[in-house]
C-alpha cells in the first residue's frame, strides 16, 4: 500500500510531528519528530532526536510498531500513518537539509499565529549527532483531525 | 500521597503546561499494542496526582483508552518550550461534579464562539492517576517571563481600596481602575446577570473605544455566559488557538453529519482579536450575579495566579454589591431650580415597550428591563408634576417596576441607566442627588407614546 498524493502533499506543507510508540509491555511513548518524507521505496523515514525520544526509540526497536502523527497548525488537519516494521538507524544528520526545510514551514505558520521562533526553536535544535531516522512501510493511515471519528481509517493506494 | 515525580517535578508545577501553545498529546495503544497520537483539547488539573482529560467523542483514542486503560501524554510549557512526559492511567469517567463543570465550561466557552455547543460538548471528564512525570530532555529552553506583577501584594491593596467604598458606584470605578493601575489589566468589563430574562447586560469596561453600557448577550453565550451559567472561572491562554482547534472539530462534525441548530454568531465583545480571556463570575449569597471578563492582547496574559486573585476580588465585589442596598430615604435637599426645555427644537420622541420595557429615543434603541422602566416612571411623573428629584426608595416600594423583594439591585440597574444615558449623550440626564436620591435633567421636551404591546424593534 502506498500513501496517496493528498498525503505526500500534507508531509511537505508544514507540519508538526509526533511519533508514539509502544512497548511490549504496554509502555506507551511518545515525543516530537522533526521532519518526515516518504522514499523512493515507499517506505516513510522520520528524523526525531534520540536525546528527547529516547523512549518512543527503544519501545520501536523492540517491536516496529510506530504511529506518525502531522498536524498542519493553520488548521489542525491531521493524520497518522502506522507501521509495523519500523527500524532505527543512526545517521539522521543527513537529513539536516530536510529538518530545516519542514521547520521553515512549520515555523511560517506559527509565527503568524503570534508564536516566535525562539519559542519553537527549543524543539528543533537537535545537533546533528542527536539526529536519528526510523523508516518503515505505512500499513493503514487515519484521520487524526479532532472531532468525532477522529482516528477512523484512511484509504491507502494500492502501489 | 506523594506529590514528587523524576528530578523535583510536581503536577503542580506543570499545571501551566495544561493550556499550552501546542494542545497536549496522548499517545494511547491497542491490545495489540498498536500506538494511536492524538490532540487533546483541554486537559485539568485535579490534585497532586491526578488529572482530567476531555472526552468528547468516541473515536479510536477512547476505544483503545478502556481497552488498555494506560497512556502517555506530553504537555508544553507555554513560556519556555520546556515539555514534560506523563505515563497516566485511566481511573474512571465523571459526567457530574466539579471536575467535570469545569472542563465543560471552558470547552464551551471555545465551542460557542464558533457555533459549536451542541455539537462540541463534554461527555465526561476522564480521570487519571499519575504514575511517572518527568522532562523532555534535549531541549533548548528559554527563559521563564518575568511574572507581570506582583500578584498577591497588589490584589491586597485593591481589595483595602474597595472595602472603603461607601457606595456602589465609586466601588464600580475603584474595581476597574484598580485592575488597570495595579494588576496591569488594561481591558475589562463587568456584566450583570438577570436571571428572569437569561441576559446578560454589560454594566461598564474599561480599555475600548466605546463603553458598551447596556449591550446585552445571552446566558450561556461564550465565556461569559459560561462562566455565569456554570459559576466557576474559565480561562483561555491561546483564544485564537482554542478557536481554531474548535473550527477543526466543527468541520469534521459536519462532514461525519452532525448538523446543530442554526443559530447567529456571537461577535467577541471587545478586542477584535483577543488571544487571552479569563472569566470570573460575581458570585454572593450562593448565587451568581455576574461575571468580569478581563482579556488581553497577548497569548497567556492571564495565568493561575490571576484566576486566584480575581476569584477573590470577584467575590469581594459581589458581596459588597449585594449589600450595598439604596439608603433609606433622607430629606431632599433644595430642589434645583428645573432648566427649562428649549421650546423651540422638536420634542424628543420616546416609545416604549410594554412587553420587554424597551425604551427608544427618536427610534435609537436606549435600554430595557427594569431600568427601561425606571427611566419611564421618572419621565412621566416629571412630565406630570414637574418633579426632577426621586429617592431610591420610592422606586422599590413603586408597584409598577416589580422589583424583586429580596435582591433587586436597583443600585446596579440606576448606575446602568446613568452610564448609558451618559454614553448616548441623550438630552435627558441622570445624576445623583445626595445619599440615595437622584436628579433628573430634561434639556429638550419630550412626548411619550406606549407602543404596540407585541412589536419590539430591534
Amino acid at each position: 500500500m502506498a500513501l496517496t498524493p493528498e498525503m505526500i502533499d500534507l508531509l511537505g506543507a508544514g507540519v508538526g510531528h509526533q511519533v508514539g510508540a509502544c512497548t511490549n509491555a504496554g509502555r506507551p511513548s511518545v515525543c516530537r519528530g522533526l521532519a518526515a518524507r516518504l522514499e523512493r521505496d515507499g517506505r516513510l523515514v522520520v528524523v526525531l532526536s534520540a536525546q528527547s525520544g529516547f523512549e518512543v526509540l527503544a519501545a520501536i526497536r523492540e517491536n516496529g510498531r510506530v504511529a506518525l502523527n502531522v498536524t498542519l497548525p493553520e488548521t489542525y488537519q491531521s493524520m497518522s500513518l502506522l507501521g509495523r516494521d519500523a527500524i532505527v538507524a543512526q545517521g539522521g544528520a543527513e537529513f539536516r537539509p530536510l529538518v530545516e526545510d519542514r521547520y521553515r514551514k512549520f515555523r511560517a505558520q506559527l509565527e503568524r499565529h503570534g508564536i516566535a521562533q525562539a519559542y519553537t526553536d527549543a524543539w528543533y535544535l537537535a545537533p546533528d549527532e542527536d539526529l536519528m531516522t526510523i523508516r518503515f512501510t505505512p500499513v493503514a493511515a487515519r484521520n487524526q483531525t479532532p472531532g468525532p471519528g477522529a482516528g477512523s481509517p484512511l484509504a491507502l493506494q494500492s502501489r | 500521597m506523594s506529590a514528587q515525580f523524576e528530578d523535583g517535578l510536581s503536577l503542580f508545577g506543570v499545571r501551566r503546561m495544561m493550556e499550552g501553545v501546542v494542545p497536549p498529546t496522548l499517545c494511547t495503544f491497542s491490545v495489540d499494542h498498536m500506538p494511536n497520537v492524538s490532540y487533546l483539547s483541554v486537559v485539568e488539573y485535579i490534585d497532586p496526582l491526578h488529572i482530567a482529560l476531555s472526552y468528547q467523542f468516541f473515536n479510536r483514542s477512547r476505544e483503545n483508552v478502556l481497552a488498555t486503560r494506560r497512556a502517555a501524554l506530553t504537555l508544553d510549557d507555554p513560556y519556555t518550550g520546556a515539555g514534560v512526559v506523563l505515563q497516566i492511567e485511566y481511573l474512571r469517567t465523571e459526567t457530574e461534579g466539579p471536575v467535570f463543570e469545569k472542563l465543560r465550561a471552558k470547552l464551551l466557552s471555545v465551542a460557542s464562539h464558533v457555533g459549536m455547543d451542541d455539537v462540541f460538548y463534554l461527555r465526561g471528564a476522564d480521570v487519571y492517576r499519575v504514575h511517572e512525570l518527568r522532562r523532555v530532555p534535549g531541549r533548548k529552553e528559554l527563559p521563564a517571563a518575568a511574572p507581570r506583577v506582583d500578584i498577591p501584594t497588589n490584589s491586597r491593596v485593591l481589595s483595602e481600596r474597595m472595602a472603603n467604598c461607601a457606595e456602589l458606584a465609586e466601588l464600580l470605578e475603584c474595581f476597574l481602575d484598580g485592575l488597570g493601575e495595579l494588576l496591569r489589566i488594561d481591558n475589562s468589563m463587568l456584566w450583570l446577570f438577570d436571571s428572569a430574562h437569561s441576559v446578560l447586560t454589560l454594566l461598564a469596561s474599561r480599555g475600548y473605544e466605546t463603553g458598551g453600557a447596556g449591550a446585552e448577550i445571552s446566558a450561556g453565550e461564550g465565556i461569559i455566559g459560561t462562566a455565569v451559567r456554570e459559576g466557576v472561572p474559565i480561562r483561555v491562554g491561546h483564544m485564537m488557538n482554542m478557536a481554531r482547534y474548535a473550527r477543526a472539530a466543527a468541520d469534521r462534525a459536519d462532514s461525519q453529519g452532525f448538523r446543530p441548530a442554526p443559530r447567529t454568531g456571537i461577535p467577541l465583545p471587545g478586542l477584535k482579536e483577543p488571544r487571552s480571556q479569563l472569566a470570573v463570575p460575581l458570585r454572593a449569597r450562593g448565587r451568581v450575579l455576574g461575571a468580569l471578563l478581563v482579556e488581553s492582547k497577548h497569548d497567556q496574559h492571564f495565568g493561575y495566579d490571576d484566576e486566584d486573585a480575581l476569584a477573590l476580588l470577584c467575590g469581594q465585589f459581589a458581596v459588597a454589591m449585594s449589600l450595598m442596598q439604596p439608603q433609606e430615604y433622607e430629606p431632599p435637599a433644595r430642589e434645583a431650580p428645573s432648566p427649562a426645555p428649549v421650546d423651540s427644537v422638536a420634542p424628543l420622541k420616546l416609545r416604549r415597550y410594554s412587553r420587554d420595557n424597551s425604551v427608544f429615543l427618536d427610534d435609537e434603541y436606549l435600554i430595557r428591563g427594569v431600568a427601561g422602566a425606571i427611566l419611564w416612571k421618572l419621565l412621566a411623573e416629571f412630565k406630570r408634576s414637574g418633579r426632577r428629584e426621586f429617592s431610591n426608595r420610592e422606586l422599590r416600594l413603586a408597584p409598577e417596576l416589580r422589583l424583586p423583594e429580596v435582591q433587586d439591585n436597583l443600585e446596579v440597574r440606576l448606575i446602568l441607566l446613568q452610564k448609558r444615558l451618559t454614553e448616548q449623550r441623550a438630552a435627558i440626564q441622570l445624576e445623583k442627588a445626595g445619599r440615595g436620591r437622584m436628579r433628573l435633567n430634561v434639556s429638550r421636551p419630550f412626548e411619550m407614546e406606549m407602543a404596540d404591546r407585541d412589536a419590539v424593534p430591534r
